[in-house]
C-alpha cells in the first residue's frame, strides 16, 4: 500500500517541481540572509537585536548538533558541555587579553578536544547507549564546573571586555558564525564524509561491510559539531559578560540544542535553522507567559512532532509540495 | 598458485556453543567455491568471520598473505574482501545509486583494483540501472538482493562472499544471478558462495565445501561431495538399523 504513492510522486518531481524546490532552498535563504544583514541599519529596538543575536547563536549550535545527530543519527543530549566549554574558554581567554576572534577559535578547539574525549569511549556503544552516556557526561561536567575554583565555581565568572560595546558587532559576529555553520553543514552533506555518515545512520554494520570506518567518521563529525557549539557558546559569553555553570552547562541547554533540529527537520540542511528560529523567537515568550509550564509545553511539542511529523517543518513542507505537485500533474493529464 | 584465502583452525563460540569449530580450508584464486550445509551449520557465521563482521575466538584467516583474523570489516574490505547479506541491509533513505556509491568510494582503492567503473555500470551488471534514482526503501526483495550484489561489487573485491543471494528469488531470477556470478568469476574475482539451495550450488560451483554443526564435513567436486556418505547423512539422515 505504502509503496504505490511515492513512486507516482517521483514521476511528478521530474516534470517540473524541481524549480520550485530550488527556489525555496536557494533564494529564500539568501533573502533571509540579506534581510538579517540589513536589519541593524533600520535601527530596531536593542531588544530585537538581542533576541536575534541569541537566535543566531542557537542556529549555530543546532546546525552543529545536526551534523552528528541528524546526518550520523547519533542522538546526543550532551551538547551543553561543548556550548559551556566554548563559553568558559572564550571568557578566560578574553580576560587573559586574547583578541575576541582568537578567543572564539580557542573555545571551538577546546570543545572539539572534549568531544574526542567523550567520543573515544562512547562511540564504541551502539544505539541508545550513546545517548544515555551523553546525559551522564553532561551532568558530570556541570557538577565539576560548579566546583572549579578558578572560574568562580557555582557563583559564575565575569568577563572584562576592554573593547567598546557595540551591539551590532556582536550581532554580525553571530550572523557570520551561523552562515559558516550552514556552509559547513552543506559541505559535509555533499562530501565523502557525509555519505559515510548517512550510511552509518541507516545501517552501521552494512556501512562497515563496504569499507566505512564508523568510529573515525563519528569522531570526526562529532569534533566538528562540538567546535560549532563551542564557538556559539563563546560568542554568547562575550555578549553576556557573565556566565555560570547553571546557565551555560544546564542540561536544558542540551535538550534545547536537540529540540531545535527536531522541530525544523532532523538530518536536513535547513531544518535545524528553521527549528532554531522557531525555538529562539518563541521560547522567551513561552517562558515569560508560562513560567511553570514551559517545559511541559516544549515536551508536548516534542512528542507531537515525533508522533505525527518526524520530518519536522521541512517534512511538513515536503508533504505540502508533494500534494501540490500531485494535484497539478492530475490537472495536466486531464 | 598460492591460495588467495587460507583458513586455519577457525573457531567461533557464542557463549558455550561452537558455531564454527576448527574449520580449515584453502581457496585458490579464480575459484567459485560453494559452501553448503543444513540450517544452523555455521555457514553464515563462517562468512561473517572471513568478512570481519565477527571476531573469531581462535584460528587464522590469511588473505593474500595478510592475517586478517580479528580485523574489522572495513579493513577486510580495503584488503579486498566484500560480502553480501542474506537479509539485505540497504541504506534505506539513500537512492539505489547512492547505495552503490558507498561501496565505490569506501571500497578497495581504485588503483589497487585497476578499474574505474562507475556506479551505473555496477547497477547495469545486476540489472537494476533503471531504479538508480529510487530510494532503496521502495525496492522489492529481489531488487534489494541485486543491490546487495552491486554494492559489494562496487567495493572492487578480489574475494566476493555471497550469502544466499538467491533465496527469495524466482527460478528465472536466480538463474540470472548464477550466470552473473559465473561472469564475475570469469572477470577474475574469486567467489565464496554460501547457499542453502543445493541445486543452485551444484550447477555452478567447482569445489564445494560442506559444513555441519560448525565443522567441515567434506570438500571436493560437486559429484564427489554428493556421494559422500557423511554428507548424505547430514542432509537426509542415517539409515535406520533395527
Amino acid at each position: 500500500m505504502g509503496q504505490e504513492a511515492p513512486v507516482g510522486v517521483k514521476e511528478g518531481a521530474d516534470s517540473g517541481g524541481s524549480s520550485v524546490s530550488r527556489f525555496v532552498s536557494v533564494v529564500v535563504p539568501l533573502l533571509l540572509l540579506a534581510s538579517l544583514a540589513a536589519l541593524p541599519l533600520a535601527s530596531p529596538s536593542p531588544n530585537i537585536i538581542r533576541l536575534l543575536f541569541v537566535t543566531l547563536t542557537l542556529v549555530t549550535a543546532s546546525v552543529g548538533w545536526n551534523l552528528i545527530g541528524g546526518f550520523a543519527g547519533q542522538i546526543s543530549f550532551g551538547f551543553a558541555v561543548f556550548y559551556g566549554l566554548g563559553a568558559y574558554t572564550t571568557a578566560l581567554s578574553i580576560n587573559g587579553g586574547v583578541p575576541p576572534l582568537i578567543a572564539f577559535l580557542l573555545g571551538a578547539i577546546v570543545a572539539a578536544v572534549a568531544s574526542l574525549l567523550i567520543g573515544l569511549p562512547t562511540f564504541r556503544l551502539k544505539g541508545p547507549y550513546f545517548a544515555i552516556a551523553t546525559i551522564g557526561v553532561s551532568e558530570a561536567v556541570r557538577v565539576v564546573m560548579m566546583n572549579v575554583p578558578f572560574t568562580g565555581g557555582a557563583s559564575g565568572y565575569r568577563i572584562i571586555d576592554k573593547t567598546r560595546f557595540v551591539q551590532s558587532h556582536h550581532y554580525y559576529t553571530a550572523l557570520v558564525l551561523a552562515v559558516l555553520a550552514v556552509g559547513i553543514s552543506i559541505l559535509v552533506r555533499r562530501s565523502k564524509l557525509g555519505l559515510a555518515l548517512i550510511a552509518i545512520r541507516e545501517d552501521q554494520d552494512a556501512a562497515s561491510d563496504l569499507g566505512v570506518n564508523p568510529f573515525v567518521a563519528k569522531l570526526l563529525v562529532h569534533a566538528l559539531a562540538a567546535a560549532l557549539a563551542g564557538a556559539a557558546g563563546g560568542v554568547y559569553a562575550r555578549y553576556a559578560l557573565f556566565i555560570d555553570p547553571d546557565g551555560v552547562f544546564a542540561f536544558r541547554n542540551g535538550v534545547a540544542i536537540l529540540l531545535m533540529p527536531i522541530i525544523g527537520g532532523v538530518g536536513t540542511i535547513w531544518g535545524p535553522v528553521i527549528g532554531a528560529f522557531v525555538y529562539g523567537l518563541i521560547h522567551e515568550e513561552v517562558v515569560a507567559n508560562f513560567p511553570q509550564a514551559h517545559l511541559l509545553i516544549f515536551g508536548s511539542l516534542l512528542i507531537l512532532i515525533i508522533l505525527f511529523e518526524p520530518g519536522g517543518v521541512v517534512g511538513l513542507f515536503k508533504k505540502f509540495m508533494r500534494s501540490l505537485r500531485a494535484r497539478s500533474s492530475v490537472g495536466s493529464h486531464s | 598458485m598460492a591460495p588467495i584465502l587460507k583458513l586455519k583452525n577457525l573457531t567461533r563460540y557464542f557463549a558455550g556453543l561452537a558455531a564454527v569449530k576448527d574449520v580449515s580450508f584453502d581457496i585458490e584464486p579464480g575459484g567459485l567455491v560453494g559452501l553448503i550445509g543444513p540450517n544452523g551449520a555455521g555457514k553464515t557465521t563462517l562468512l561473517s568471520l572471513i568478512a570481519g563482521s565477527l571476531k573469531p575466538t581462535s584460528g587464522k584467516i590469511e588473505f593474500e598473505g595478510e592475517n586478517l583474523a580479528g580485523a574489522k570489516s572495513f579493513r577486510a574490505v580495503r584488503a579486498g574482501i566484500a560480502r553480501t547479506h542474506q537479509i539485505p541491509k540497504p541504506f534505506r533513505t539513500m537512492t539505489v545509486h547512492e547505495n552503490v556509491e558507498v561501496g565505490l568510494r569506501f571500497g578497495r582503492h581504485e588503483k589497487a583494483a585497476g578499474t574505474a567503473k562507475k556506479a551505473e555500470e555496477f547497477l547495469e551488471m545486476v540489472g537494476i540501472a533503471k531504479l538508480a534514482q529510487r530510494p532503496a526503501f521502495l525496492l522489492s526483495v529481489g531488487d534489494l538482493k541485486r543491490l546487495e550484489l552491486a554494492r559489494a561489487l562496487a567495493a572492487r573485491p578480489t574475494l566476493l562472499l555471497c550469502d544466499e543471494i538467491c533465496s527469495g528469488l524466482t527460478e528465472t531470477e536466480s538463474g540470472l544471478i548464477l550466470r552473473l556470478l559465473c561472469d564475475i568469476r570469469g572477470a577474475g574475482t574469486t567467489i565464496l558462495y554460501v547457499e542453502h539451495n543445493l541445486r543452485a550450488i551444484m550447477s555452478v560451483c567447482d569445489p564445494v565445501i560442506v559444513m555441519n554443526y560448525g565443522e567441515k564435513l567434506a570438500e571436493g567436486t560437486p559429484a564427489a561431495v554428493q556421494n559422500d556418505p557423511s554428507v548424505i547423512e547430514a542432509y537426509i539422515g542415517k539409515k535406520a538399523t533395527i
